[in-house]
Protein backbone atom coordinates (compact mmCIF):
# COMPACT_ATOMS: atom_id res chain seq x y z
CA UNK A 1 0.00 0.00 0.00
CA UNK A 2 2.98 2.22 -0.23
CA UNK A 3 4.53 3.37 -3.48
CA UNK A 4 7.31 1.42 -4.36
CA UNK A 5 9.24 4.52 -5.81
CA UNK A 6 8.71 7.09 -3.74
CA UNK A 7 7.40 5.03 -0.36
CA UNK A 8 4.22 7.62 -0.19
CA UNK A 9 1.02 5.68 1.40
CA UNK A 10 -1.58 5.38 -1.32
CA UNK A 11 -5.26 4.56 -1.30
CA UNK A 12 -5.89 1.58 0.67
CA UNK A 13 -7.95 -1.24 -1.08
CA UNK A 14 -11.09 -2.21 0.62
CA UNK A 15 -11.07 -5.71 0.25
CA UNK A 16 -9.57 -7.43 3.15
CA UNK A 17 -7.69 -10.09 1.85
CA UNK A 18 -6.00 -7.79 -0.49
CA UNK A 19 -5.49 -5.79 2.36
CA UNK A 20 -3.84 -8.30 4.46
CA UNK A 21 -2.32 -9.02 1.35
CA UNK A 22 -3.63 -13.12 1.78
CA UNK A 23 -4.36 -15.49 -0.59
CA UNK A 24 -8.39 -15.84 -0.83
CA UNK A 25 -8.70 -18.92 2.10
CA UNK A 26 -11.68 -20.06 3.85
CA UNK A 27 -9.13 -21.44 6.30
CA UNK A 28 -6.69 -19.05 8.26
CA UNK A 29 -4.72 -19.11 10.84
CA UNK A 30 -5.74 -16.67 13.28
CA UNK A 31 -2.04 -16.38 15.01
CA UNK A 32 -0.55 -15.28 11.41
CA UNK A 33 -3.75 -12.76 11.07
CA UNK A 34 -2.95 -11.28 14.31
CA UNK A 35 0.42 -10.70 13.63
CA UNK A 36 -0.31 -9.03 10.46
CA UNK A 37 -2.97 -7.08 12.47
CA UNK A 38 -0.67 -5.98 14.92
CA UNK A 39 2.28 -4.51 12.19
CA UNK A 40 -0.12 -2.82 10.08
CA UNK A 41 -1.84 -0.99 12.94
CA UNK A 42 2.01 0.44 13.90
CA UNK A 43 2.51 0.62 10.37
CA UNK A 44 -0.68 2.86 9.49
CA UNK A 45 -1.51 4.25 12.92
CA UNK A 46 -2.41 8.26 12.24
CA UNK A 47 0.22 9.29 14.53
CA UNK A 48 2.48 8.13 12.07
CA UNK A 49 1.78 10.63 9.30
CA UNK A 50 0.99 13.70 11.34
CA UNK A 51 3.89 15.58 9.45
CA UNK A 52 3.12 13.92 6.01
CA UNK A 53 1.09 15.53 3.44
CA UNK A 54 -2.88 15.70 3.63
CA UNK A 55 -3.39 13.04 1.57
CA UNK A 56 -1.35 10.80 3.46
CA UNK A 57 -2.99 11.37 6.57
CA UNK A 58 -6.57 10.71 5.05
CA UNK A 59 -4.99 7.70 3.51
CA UNK A 60 -3.60 6.57 6.89
CA UNK A 61 -7.17 6.79 8.29
CA UNK A 62 -9.04 4.91 6.08
CA UNK A 63 -6.36 2.37 6.21
CA UNK A 64 -6.76 2.23 9.83
CA UNK A 65 -10.65 1.89 9.71
CA UNK A 66 -10.46 -0.97 7.11
CA UNK A 67 -7.92 -2.85 8.68
CA UNK A 68 -10.31 -2.62 11.94
CA UNK A 69 -13.31 -4.08 10.31
CA UNK A 70 -11.19 -6.53 8.12
CA UNK A 71 -9.69 -7.92 11.02
CA UNK A 72 -13.08 -8.10 12.97
CA UNK A 73 -14.15 -9.73 9.80
CA UNK A 74 -12.08 -12.58 8.62
CA UNK A 75 -11.14 -13.46 12.28
CA UNK A 76 -14.15 -15.07 12.91
CA UNK A 77 -14.83 -18.09 10.77
CA UNK A 78 -18.00 -17.60 10.46
CA UNK A 79 -18.20 -13.94 9.35
CA UNK A 80 -15.46 -14.93 7.11
CA UNK A 81 -17.25 -17.21 5.15
CA UNK A 82 -20.05 -14.98 4.87
CA UNK A 83 -17.62 -12.33 3.63
CA UNK A 84 -16.45 -14.26 1.11
CA UNK A 85 -19.99 -15.65 0.35
CA UNK A 86 -20.91 -12.05 -0.50
CA UNK A 87 -17.91 -10.71 -2.82
CA UNK A 88 -18.29 -13.78 -4.51
CA UNK A 89 -22.01 -13.44 -5.43
CA UNK A 90 -24.09 -15.12 -2.89
CA UNK A 91 -26.94 -13.53 -1.48
CA UNK A 92 -27.22 -14.49 2.40
CA UNK A 93 -30.07 -12.50 3.44
CA UNK A 94 -31.83 -12.95 6.58
CA UNK A 95 -34.87 -14.38 5.25
CA UNK A 96 -33.01 -18.02 3.99
CA UNK A 97 -32.12 -17.76 7.40
CA UNK A 98 -35.49 -18.73 8.02
CA UNK A 99 -35.46 -22.14 6.10
CA UNK A 100 -36.49 -24.56 7.86
CA UNK A 101 -34.74 -27.70 7.57
CA UNK A 102 -36.77 -30.66 6.40
CA UNK A 103 -34.83 -33.39 9.18
CA UNK A 104 -35.36 -30.59 11.59
CA UNK A 105 -39.05 -30.56 11.28
CA UNK A 106 -40.02 -33.13 14.21
CA UNK A 107 -37.64 -31.09 16.75
CA UNK A 108 -38.55 -27.63 15.07
CA UNK A 109 -42.04 -28.65 16.11
CA UNK A 110 -41.62 -30.58 19.57
CA UNK A 111 -39.81 -27.18 20.79
CA UNK A 112 -42.67 -24.88 19.41
CA UNK A 113 -44.98 -27.37 21.74
CA UNK A 114 -42.29 -27.55 24.79
CA UNK A 115 -42.39 -23.35 24.60
CA UNK A 116 -46.04 -23.14 24.22
CA UNK A 117 -46.49 -25.17 27.45
CA UNK A 118 -43.95 -22.82 29.02
CA UNK A 119 -45.92 -19.57 28.31
CA UNK A 120 -49.07 -20.73 29.32
CA UNK A 121 -47.11 -21.63 32.79
CA UNK A 122 -46.44 -25.05 32.50
CA UNK A 123 -43.06 -25.58 34.72
CA UNK A 124 -42.89 -29.14 34.11
CA UNK A 125 -41.26 -28.86 30.32
CA UNK A 126 -38.46 -26.86 31.95
CA UNK A 127 -36.11 -30.04 32.02
CA UNK A 128 -37.38 -31.05 28.78
CA UNK A 129 -35.94 -27.37 27.10
CA UNK A 130 -32.67 -27.90 28.69
CA UNK A 131 -32.24 -31.05 26.97
CA UNK A 132 -33.63 -29.75 23.50
CA UNK A 133 -31.52 -26.84 24.33
CA UNK A 134 -28.26 -29.36 24.55
CA UNK A 135 -29.39 -31.16 21.69
CA UNK A 136 -29.28 -27.86 19.63
CA UNK A 137 -26.12 -26.57 20.55
CA UNK A 138 -24.51 -29.77 19.78
CA UNK A 139 -25.76 -29.54 16.75
CA UNK A 140 -24.13 -25.62 16.14
CA UNK A 141 -21.06 -27.73 17.45
CA UNK A 142 -21.16 -30.12 14.54
CA UNK A 143 -22.36 -27.65 12.18
CA UNK A 144 -19.00 -25.70 12.92
CA UNK A 145 -17.14 -28.68 12.72
CA UNK A 146 -18.45 -29.43 8.97
CA UNK A 147 -17.78 -25.48 8.06
CA UNK A 148 -14.20 -25.87 9.11
CA UNK A 149 -13.75 -28.88 6.60
CA UNK A 150 -15.48 -27.36 3.76
CA UNK A 151 -13.02 -24.75 4.22
CA UNK A 152 -9.85 -26.85 3.77
CA UNK A 153 -12.15 -28.43 0.83
CA UNK A 154 -12.94 -25.15 -0.52
CA UNK A 155 -9.05 -23.91 -0.16
CA UNK A 156 -8.06 -27.15 -1.92
CA UNK A 157 -10.38 -26.95 -5.45
CA UNK A 158 -8.11 -25.76 -8.60
CA UNK A 159 -10.82 -23.45 -10.23
CA UNK A 160 -13.00 -20.99 -9.28
CA UNK A 161 -15.94 -22.78 -10.34
CA UNK A 162 -15.10 -25.78 -8.08
CA UNK A 163 -14.65 -23.68 -5.45
CA UNK A 164 -18.12 -21.53 -6.61
CA UNK A 165 -19.72 -25.03 -5.86
CA UNK A 166 -18.22 -25.71 -2.25
CA UNK A 167 -19.49 -21.87 -1.38
CA UNK A 168 -22.80 -22.45 -2.60
CA UNK A 169 -22.55 -26.34 0.14
CA UNK A 170 -21.04 -23.66 2.35
CA UNK A 171 -23.71 -21.47 2.25
CA UNK A 172 -26.08 -24.22 2.92
CA UNK A 173 -24.58 -25.07 6.17
CA UNK A 174 -24.53 -21.50 7.38
CA UNK A 175 -28.30 -21.43 6.75
CA UNK A 176 -29.17 -24.34 9.17
CA UNK A 177 -26.38 -22.74 11.68
CA UNK A 178 -28.34 -19.46 11.74
CA UNK A 179 -31.60 -21.26 11.83
CA UNK A 180 -30.74 -23.24 14.57
CA UNK A 181 -28.66 -20.45 16.58
CA UNK A 182 -32.13 -18.64 16.33
CA UNK A 183 -33.88 -21.35 17.70
CA UNK A 184 -31.73 -21.51 20.84
CA UNK A 185 -31.51 -17.71 21.03
CA UNK A 186 -35.48 -18.27 21.26
CA UNK A 187 -35.08 -21.09 24.40
CA UNK A 188 -32.95 -18.36 25.63
CA UNK A 189 -35.77 -15.40 25.18
CA UNK A 190 -38.37 -17.77 26.28
CA UNK A 191 -36.39 -18.54 29.96
CA UNK A 192 -34.93 -15.00 30.79
CA UNK A 193 -38.45 -13.63 30.28
CA UNK A 194 -39.90 -16.17 32.82
CA UNK A 195 -37.13 -15.24 35.36
CA UNK A 196 -37.54 -11.28 34.87
CA UNK B 1 -51.34 -6.04 5.49
CA UNK B 2 -54.97 -6.56 6.45
CA UNK B 3 -56.30 -9.86 7.10
CA UNK B 4 -59.80 -11.01 5.91
CA UNK B 5 -62.47 -11.61 8.32
CA UNK B 6 -61.96 -15.43 7.50
CA UNK B 7 -58.65 -15.36 8.54
CA UNK B 8 -59.38 -13.20 11.66
CA UNK B 9 -62.42 -15.84 12.34
CA UNK B 10 -60.33 -18.90 12.13
CA UNK B 11 -56.87 -17.32 13.87
CA UNK B 12 -59.02 -16.23 17.00
CA UNK B 13 -61.37 -19.16 17.24
CA UNK B 14 -58.94 -21.87 15.91
CA UNK B 15 -61.03 -25.70 15.01
CA UNK B 16 -59.61 -28.77 15.48
CA UNK B 17 -56.53 -27.65 17.56
CA UNK B 18 -54.94 -30.72 18.84
CA UNK B 19 -52.92 -33.93 18.29
CA UNK B 20 -54.38 -37.83 18.03
CA UNK B 21 -51.61 -40.48 18.78
CA UNK B 22 -49.55 -41.08 15.84
CA UNK B 23 -48.83 -44.55 16.59
CA UNK B 24 -52.72 -44.93 15.95
CA UNK B 25 -52.93 -47.10 12.53
CA UNK B 26 -56.44 -45.37 11.69
CA UNK B 27 -54.36 -41.87 12.35
CA UNK B 28 -52.16 -40.16 9.41
CA UNK B 29 -49.89 -37.60 10.10
CA UNK B 30 -48.34 -34.94 8.27
CA UNK B 31 -45.87 -32.82 9.35
CA UNK B 32 -44.87 -29.86 7.16
CA UNK B 33 -42.51 -26.37 7.34
CA UNK B 34 -42.70 -23.67 5.24
CA UNK B 35 -39.00 -22.22 3.11
CA UNK B 36 -40.80 -18.88 3.10
CA UNK B 37 -41.26 -17.52 6.65
CA UNK B 38 -40.21 -20.97 8.61
CA UNK B 39 -43.32 -21.67 10.28
CA UNK B 40 -44.16 -25.52 11.49
CA UNK B 41 -47.56 -27.05 10.59
CA UNK B 42 -49.11 -30.56 11.94
CA UNK B 43 -52.04 -31.65 10.65
CA UNK B 44 -53.63 -35.60 11.57
CA UNK B 45 -56.37 -37.34 10.10
CA UNK B 46 -58.36 -40.17 12.18
CA UNK B 47 -59.71 -42.50 8.98
CA UNK B 48 -62.37 -44.99 9.55
CA UNK B 49 -60.84 -48.37 8.58
CA UNK B 50 -64.27 -49.38 7.43
CA UNK B 51 -65.38 -46.33 5.38
CA UNK B 52 -62.17 -44.85 4.24
CA UNK B 53 -63.88 -42.03 5.05
CA UNK B 54 -61.94 -39.24 7.39
CA UNK B 55 -64.27 -38.80 10.37
CA UNK B 56 -62.04 -36.60 12.41
CA UNK B 57 -59.17 -34.26 11.95
CA UNK B 58 -56.97 -32.14 14.05
CA UNK B 59 -53.99 -29.73 13.70
CA UNK B 60 -51.48 -27.33 15.02
CA UNK B 61 -49.53 -25.12 13.35
CA UNK B 62 -46.87 -22.52 14.93
CA UNK B 63 -46.76 -19.26 12.62
CA UNK B 64 -48.02 -16.47 11.23
CA UNK B 65 -51.94 -15.86 10.73
CA UNK B 66 -52.86 -17.03 7.65
CA UNK B 67 -50.73 -20.33 8.29
CA UNK B 68 -52.84 -21.01 11.09
CA UNK B 69 -56.27 -20.05 9.82
CA UNK B 70 -54.89 -22.22 6.65
CA UNK B 71 -54.90 -25.24 8.80
CA UNK B 72 -57.65 -25.00 10.67
CA UNK B 73 -59.73 -24.60 7.63
CA UNK B 74 -57.98 -27.71 5.96
CA UNK B 75 -59.12 -29.91 8.93
CA UNK B 76 -63.05 -28.77 8.64
CA UNK B 77 -62.62 -29.52 5.25
CA UNK B 78 -61.30 -33.30 5.64
CA UNK B 79 -64.01 -34.09 8.08
CA UNK B 80 -66.96 -35.97 5.88
CA UNK B 81 -64.29 -37.19 3.31
CA UNK B 82 -63.20 -40.38 1.80
CA UNK B 83 -58.84 -40.33 1.62
CA UNK B 84 -59.31 -40.25 -1.80
CA UNK B 85 -61.79 -36.75 -1.55
CA UNK B 86 -59.49 -35.16 0.58
CA UNK B 87 -56.34 -35.79 -2.10
CA UNK B 88 -58.03 -33.16 -4.35
CA UNK B 89 -58.01 -30.72 -2.20
CA UNK B 90 -56.36 -27.64 -3.79
CA UNK B 91 -54.67 -24.57 -1.73
CA UNK B 92 -56.46 -22.69 -4.90
CA UNK B 93 -59.82 -23.88 -2.54
CA UNK B 94 -58.19 -22.70 0.93
CA UNK B 95 -57.13 -19.72 -1.08
CA UNK B 96 -60.64 -18.30 -2.34
CA UNK B 97 -62.15 -19.28 1.17
CA UNK B 98 -59.93 -17.23 3.18
CA UNK B 99 -59.60 -14.18 0.69
CA UNK B 100 -55.67 -14.75 0.91
CA UNK B 101 -53.86 -12.02 -0.83
CA UNK B 102 -50.81 -13.11 -2.96
CA UNK B 103 -48.18 -13.33 -0.47
CA UNK B 104 -49.92 -15.36 1.62
CA UNK B 105 -50.93 -18.28 -1.14
CA UNK B 106 -48.00 -20.10 0.29
CA UNK B 107 -50.18 -20.46 3.56
CA UNK B 108 -52.70 -22.29 1.84
CA UNK B 109 -50.01 -23.98 0.11
CA UNK B 110 -48.36 -25.34 3.23
CA UNK B 111 -51.50 -26.22 4.38
CA UNK B 112 -51.90 -28.59 1.21
CA UNK B 113 -48.74 -30.47 1.42
CA UNK B 114 -49.89 -31.11 5.33
CA UNK B 115 -53.11 -32.74 3.99
CA UNK B 116 -50.74 -34.71 1.77
CA UNK B 117 -47.98 -35.89 3.55
CA UNK B 118 -51.24 -37.20 6.52
CA UNK B 119 -52.62 -38.89 3.78
CA UNK B 120 -49.77 -40.70 2.63
CA UNK B 121 -48.69 -41.58 5.98
CA UNK B 122 -52.14 -43.13 6.78
CA UNK B 123 -51.83 -45.10 3.24
CA UNK B 124 -48.37 -46.21 4.29
CA UNK B 125 -49.77 -47.53 7.47
CA UNK B 126 -52.56 -49.64 5.95
CA UNK B 127 -50.65 -51.23 3.00
CA UNK B 128 -47.44 -51.98 6.14
CA UNK B 129 -50.21 -53.75 8.64
CA UNK B 130 -52.94 -55.27 5.38
CA UNK B 131 -50.56 -56.54 2.83
CA UNK B 132 -53.41 -59.37 2.24
CA UNK B 133 -55.39 -56.31 0.61
CA UNK B 134 -52.75 -55.83 -2.50
CA UNK B 135 -54.47 -57.97 -5.04
CA UNK B 136 -54.29 -57.13 -8.15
Amino acid sequence: MFCRYCNHLQAPTPDYYEFFALPRNLALDPDDLQKRFYAMSRQFHPDVFTLHSEQEKRYSLEASSILNDAYRVLRDPISRAEYVLKEAGFDIGEQRGKDVPPELLEEVFELNMALDELRSGDEDVLPQLDQMRHNFVEMLHQIDRDVEEQFRRHDAQATLDQRQAVLSEIRAILNRRRYIRNLVGEVDKQLTARNA
Amino acid sequence: MAYSDKVLDHYNNPRNVGSFDKKDPSVGTGLVGAPECGDVMKLQIKVNPATGIIEDAKFKTFGCGSAIASSSLATEMLKGRTVDEALAIKNTEIVNELSLPPVKIHCSVLAEDAIKAAISDYKQKTQTAAPQSQTA
